[in-house]
């Protein structure tokens, strides 16, 4: 099978490298293809033509970094199921999953015209990045938009050192969205996004199953607050690679809310967390037919990590988070608190690492995961890691899988109230 | 008010007839172990316990209604070890239970303080995680709360005393008193004798595993004097 370049990630690989391939149209309107697919042809034909690519020179800097990620993933593989971030079930249903291929594949941004009256919203579609009328003017201290590597050269190649390396679908979301969206909250502006947050919605053009795909760089330059209020929806496949840094002194708060729509998600984040920061993460998940939310987190020193989950999974759905934090010197300070909720026939699992290096005395840190089964048919699974390699630390972690507890529910019953199960799962996810 | 009619609870009771009648105290005593809280947590129809006979209650059988059901026609009963729910208030489990609708929250809640203030609560206790952290007498006076805040008719306590200092004691005899009139009905297990006193019940009930002996205060200072087996 001949399979060519079907994503959405193809038009903006066209532009970046200004050349037409030779692509074959699908013949019917409806062929799905699954994500190892798509990775063979991203890491045998595309390789072979980025090589050969007479590129301009206006894009060799940029080519390079591209294609040895292109090369990592031929030589990493797909993740394997017995990757230590990933609960050894679920990525046989992931893999197992059908992605659209579009005979139309212009793409159409009419739908999100709604920005042209709206605040501080940025929409990420397909590797694109929409901005509300305010944030796309040059004021001062206004946040920066770099997202056209062509215009933005230097400073996306500023910013592509941050790709790395990685055994997740990071690089993969890469390869089909090359270009880098960079969103910069300059210093100046302090606490001006944080008093007025941002809303980031994730996004897709359409909704069948196409794969939508967006690398993103959210940097915090020093001394500034900001407040970033992630919005997920996923109509169709999304995958998402985004990498926030927390330059010295700076502090962002996250908030997260991931909503089924029918579709499935991958959502990787990486955090570079340097001195004095701080980072908050609120998210909530109702899971899909398959979630991946996973974060990582590098710390320096003097940083404050606090990260809540508060995930109530409907039913049949599949929702895997993995948190993996990695302290490199003193005084770090962690608090993860996770809690899920799982409906009948709903799966989940978490896995959790602390990676406390040689270096770094003193980390504070405190791993909880709590899950609460609604249903005999939910599985759910919990493993934390603590890796110390260090002494003077304090660490601790305490994670439960339990059902609804009989007495509370008699407890509450007896009272009046009727609907005693919903007031326990909601007790249990304050 | 309320009537069990050879009324059985599997492995526990069996061929008990008592009626509870509107308007009047009750205490039960009996040996450990024999079924009082057993008792009062079949009339308020845990769902683990396997019921024989009827109850009926102001004439009608309520053995098919459910916990919350039997709750809503104003059966109440106070737990002898509250269970403790976090990530709950005192007070919104209150909400919760009286469904309030918003424009009577404020008045609910300044009641709610008022009550826990009388106790001798912290100022803070409606805020508080339900049963978290508190201490036996706290839930004791919470349940005591929860009663009076509550549209309670029949009203259970298993052992209110437990757990209570003196204050405590005389506050829950005080606020018992003021509760009752001639429309409802108080049923208290205890074997307190100040508690009993205090109370004044119109009649002691003597719980054995198949049978009840029913008797005015004098029985209980019998129980007293005497114990169970010789009376």
């Amino acid at each position: 099978m001949q399979i060519k370049f079907l994503v959405v990630g193809l038009k903006m690989y066209k532009n970046l490298f200004q050349e037409t391939f030779t692509l074959e149209n699908s013949t019917a309107y409806e062929t799905y293809y699954k994500l190892g697919d798509i990775f063979n042809f991203l890491t045998d034909d595309l390789i072979v033509d980025v090589e050969n690519s007479k590129s301009a020179s206006y894009f060799d800097a940029f080519n390079k970094p591209f294609l040895e990620n292109l090369k990592h993933l031929r030589n990493t593989g797909l993740p394997h199921k017995y990757q230590e971030q990933f609960n050894h079930a679920n990525l046989a249903k992931l893999y197992g999953l059908d992605i659209l291929s579009r005979k139309d594949r212009e793409l159409s941004f009419d739908k999100f015209d709604y920005l042209a009256v709206k605040n501080n919203t940025l929409v990420l579609c397909d590797g694109e990045i929409l901005v509300s009328n305010n944030l796309g003017t040059r004021k001062p201290f206004n946040i920066q938009i770099l997202d056209k590597i062509h215009t933005n050269k230097s400073r996306q190649l500023e910013y592509v050192k941050y790709i790395k390396h990685t055994n997740n679908f990071s690089n993969l979301t890469y390869a089909l969205s090359p270009f880098l969206n960079i969103v910069v909250f300059p210093a100046g502006s302090k606490d001006r996004f944080y008093k007025n947050p941002i809303t980031a919605e994730y996004r897709n053009v359409g909704d069948e199953p196409f794969l939508s795909c967006n690398t993103t760089i959210f940097d915090v330059q020093h001394n500034t607050k900001v407040c970033l209020k992630e919005d997920v929806k996923t109509l169709s496949g999304q995958m998402n690679n985004n990498i926030y840094i927390l330059r010295e002194n700076s502090e962002l708060v996250l908030e997260r809310k991931s909503n089924d729509y029918g579709g499935w998600n991958i959502f990787d984040s990486t955090f570079i967390c340097h001195p004095k920061s701080k980072l908050i993460i609120d998210t909530k998940n109702t899971g899909s037919i398959y979630t991946q939310e996973n974060f990582y987190i590098d710390s320096t020193y003097h940083t404050n990590v606090k990260i809540k989950g508060r995930n109530k999974i409907f039913k049949g759905n599949n929702f895997h988070q993995y948190v993996y934090q990695k302290s490199n010197d003193v005084d770090n300070y962690s608090r993860i608190d996770i809690k899920n909720i799982g409906n009948e026939y709903a799966d989940t699992s978490f896995i959790g690492r602390y990676d406390v290096g040689p270096f770094s005395v003193n980390f504070d840190g405190s791993m909880n995961n709590n899950n609460l089964m609604l249903s005999k048919n939910t599985k759910m699974h919990t493993r934390p890691i603590l890796d110390i390699k260090t002494k003077e630390i304090q660490c601790q972690h305490g994670c439960t899988v339990s059902n609804i507890n009989a007495e509370q529910l008699y407890y509450l019953q007896s009272r009046g109230v009727d609907n005693a199960k919903d007031v326990l799962v909601e007790s249990f996810l304050c | 008010m309320l009537k069990l009619i050879d009324f059985e609870i599997k492995n526990v009771l069996e061929n008990i007839n008592l009626t509870f009648e509107e308007g009047k105290t009750y205490v039960i005593m009996g040996s450990n172990g024999v079924g009082k809280s057993t008792l009062l947590h079949g009339i308020m129809g845990r769902p683990d316990l396997e019921i024989g006979g009827s109850i009926e209650y102001n004439g009608s059988e309520i053995n098919d209604l459910t916990t919350d059901e039997r709750a809503k026609l104003g059966i109440f009963v106070g737990f002898q070890s509250p269970t403790s729910i976090p990530g709950l208030s005192n007070f919104q489990f209150i909400k919760q239970s009286k469904k309030l609708k918003a424009v009577d929250i404020k008045s609910s809640l300044d009641k709610f303080k008022e009550l826990s203030v009388s106790l001798g609560l912290p100022t803070d206790w409606d805020k508080r995680n339900l049963n978290t952290d508190a201490s036996g007498g706290e839930k004791k006076k919470n349940e005591l709360i929860q009663m009076l805040m509550l549209n309670t008719k029949f009203a259970m306590l298993d052992e209110p005393d437990s757990g209570l200092d003196v204050d405590g004691i005389k506050s829950l005899i005080t606020q018992l008193n003021n509760w009752k009139n001639n429309n409802n009905t108080l049923v208290v297990v205890t074997h307190y004798e100040k508690l009993i006193q205090g109370l004044n019940p119109d009649s002691v009930v003597l719980l054995k595993k198949d049978n009840v002996t029913v008797g005015d205060k004098s029985l209980a200072d019998k129980i007293f004097s005497s114990g169970f087996e010789d009376v």
